[in-house]
């Protein structure tokens, strides 16, 4: 049975429809990316899921509780971090930790506190007041909050937002660590590299509609977007690459470079063709940006 | 459980301010200045009721020093109360941590007590802080004792009530300056119903009935009537449903 069943969710904001009759399903031990311009319902949807909002139509069902119905037990098993992580900056991080696993009916509060903050690595900070630390481990008190009672299902939505690279690089290790403990973990996010490098599953929303759902690899085939720059006669290098068999569109982005789209990985046959002309540059677009562009195109 | 575990937070983080500290001492400058003028008063009063044999019978502590005491500090805390529960739930909006205890595995109910609870165990620090400056009647006098238990009885059913109050507005308005505005101004019209008694006929009776004086009176003369703590137990629990309504409805919003 999957961790994660959603049916048909619809969440509307007055006359506004944030999210339209979305389904989808997660089994235990995936790591789902959520993918979406901005307003595209990610968020909604998350927060249906965490039980802080509730649905207009539509079933949430986690670990065969449905959140309408029993809340309680949904809670207990799920961890939500919101993209500002809900904080308590008046307390210490130690404080704070255990009052989240009280609340959240721990057993054992001290020690849930303690195994969390070395689960993300703020051991060194737990004596110091929230209010006082910088955006990445204020970000780290939120997952440890969300991890606190070790839940079967974590989501995160945008964890990464606001941070430096490395700080970036910092959580999405602790995410991979955690996801490799048998957490199902589903993640929000519009930084690509990010989700190509954590997930399994992709699903793109826009508009409050899923609009693809795939694995990572079915989504991510690298090659089909090419753009090559040459020196010399790119004009005619266009028509020989339009000849190609699989090639859906040849552009020219400026004078000399070239974008070509097809249905297959075009990096070898763009690159055969080019020679000749005095290659300058080649690149292979991964093809999770081109289909995230393609899908949520505004039209 | 989660009920404790909340109103607990709630108090701490009252006493992590400095507001909340400096509210205390202010609120026992205060206490202790009206005790000792009332005292000094009452003994002054006595004094000279000491040559006039037929007064001299009528002046008691309870009704002559306890009462007006009490009376007193409950005008105090109608103003302090307002402050205290002001950002119950306006501030959890405001910083966004009211996603923490939605998501959270405890109800919508232990949720608004929790918050109730935690507010009034402040209230309660405050009073417990006066709790000598009557207490030294003991020694040099011989009080009511059910007196006291009342007045300190009312005093909390009284901030109990405002606060629920406070906390129904700080449900409904981000802006604690809106939700300070409305709970005073609301408590002041709940306490001077009370006056509403001075003129007859039902109506006098129905305002005198809504409004707070009239239902501490009976704790301050030691005669509590039922209808005294149905009154109290009534307005904390509807003020309670009215905020519980409203925390459920931030999941529909």
């Amino acid at each position: 049975m999957p961790i994660l069943q959603v049916e048909s969710l619809t969440r509307a904001y007055g006359a506004t429809v944030a999210v339209r009759d979305v389904s989808f399903s997660v089994e235990e031990g995936e790591i789902v990316g959520f993918l979406g311009p901005n307003g595209a319902g990610k968020t909604s949807t998350m927060r249906v899921i965490a039980g802080s909002l509730g649905a207009t139509q539509g079933r949430v069902i986690v670990g065969g509780f449905d959140v309408a119905t029993q809340p309680a037990a949904v809670k207990r098993i799920v961890g939500y971090m919101p993209e500002t992580p809900p904080l308590y900056v008046d307390m210490t991080v130690r404080s704070f930790l255990r009052f989240c696993a009280r609340i959240k009916a721990v057993s054992d509060p001290a020690g849930a506190a303690e195994r969390a903050m070395r689960r993300v690595g703020l051991s060194e900070v737990a004596h110091r007041v929230i209010d006082h630390l910088s955006k990445g481990y204020r970000q780290r008190v939120g997952l440890a909050a969300a991890l606190v009672h070790d839940p079967r299902l974590l989501i995160l939505d945008e964890p990464a937002s606001g941070l430096d690279p490395k700080q970036r690089v910092e959580i999405r290790s602790l995410v991979q660590e955690l996801a490799g403990g048998h957490v199902t973990v589903v993640l929000s996010t519009h930084v690509l590299p990010e989700v190509e490098q954590l997930c399994t599953r992709v699903i793109i929303v826009n508009r409050g509609r899923i609009v693809a759902q795939d694995r990572m690899e079915a989504l991510s085939e690298p090659g089909r977007v090419v753009t090559v720059e040459v020196r010399r006669d790119a004009e005619r290098l266009a028509a020989a690459i339009g000849a190609l068999d699989g090639v859906t569109e040849v552009e020219a982005l400026r004078p000399g470079a070239l974008r070509v789209v097809g249905a297959r990985d075009l990096r070898e046959d763009v690159a055969d063709l080019a020679a000749p002309f005095g290659i300058l540059e080649l690149t292979g677009r991964r093809g999770l940006e081109e289909a995230f562009l393609r899908l949520t195109r505004e039209d | 459980m989660s009920v404790f575990h909340i109103a607990w937070r709630e108090l701490a983080s009252i006493l992590n301010t400095a507001v909340g500290w400096l509210v205390l001492a202010g609120f026992l400058v205060i206490a202790g200045f009206f005790w000792s003028s009332m005292v000094s008063f009452y003994v002054t009063q006595s004094t000279d009721l000491l040559t006039n044999p037929y007064a001299g019978a009528q002046m008691n502590l309870s009704d002559h020093l306890l009462a007006p005491y009490f009376g007193n500090v409950a005008v105090v805390l109608l103003m302090i109360c307002p402050a205290i529960s002001m950002r119950l739930f306006s501030e959890e909006v405001r910083q966004r941590t009211m996603e923490l205890l939605l998501t959270a595995p405890v109800s919508t109910a232990s949720i608004v007590a929790g918050k109730l609870l935690g507010a009034l165990g402040f209230v309660a620090l405050m009073l417990a802080s006066t709790l000598h400056l009557p207490l030294t009647l003991m020694v040099w006098g011989s009080p009511d004792v059910g007196v006291l238990i009342g007045g300190y009885a009312s005093l909390m059913l009284v901030s109990a009530t405002i606060l629920a109050m406070g906390m129904m507005f700080s449900a409904m308005t981000a802006n604690q300056v809106v939700a300070v505005v409305l709970t005073f101004g609301s408590a002041l019209v709940l306490w001077v119903l009370g006056w509403a008694g001075s003129g007859d006929g039902a109506t006098a009776e129905v305002l005198t009935g809504l409004g707070l004086l009239d239902h501490v009176q009976g704790f301050l003369t030691g005669a509590v009537k039922l209808s005294d703590l149905v009154y109290f137990a009534a307005m904390i629990g509807f003020f309670s449903l009215a905020t519980h309504q409203r925390v459920e409805g931030y999941r529909w919003r």
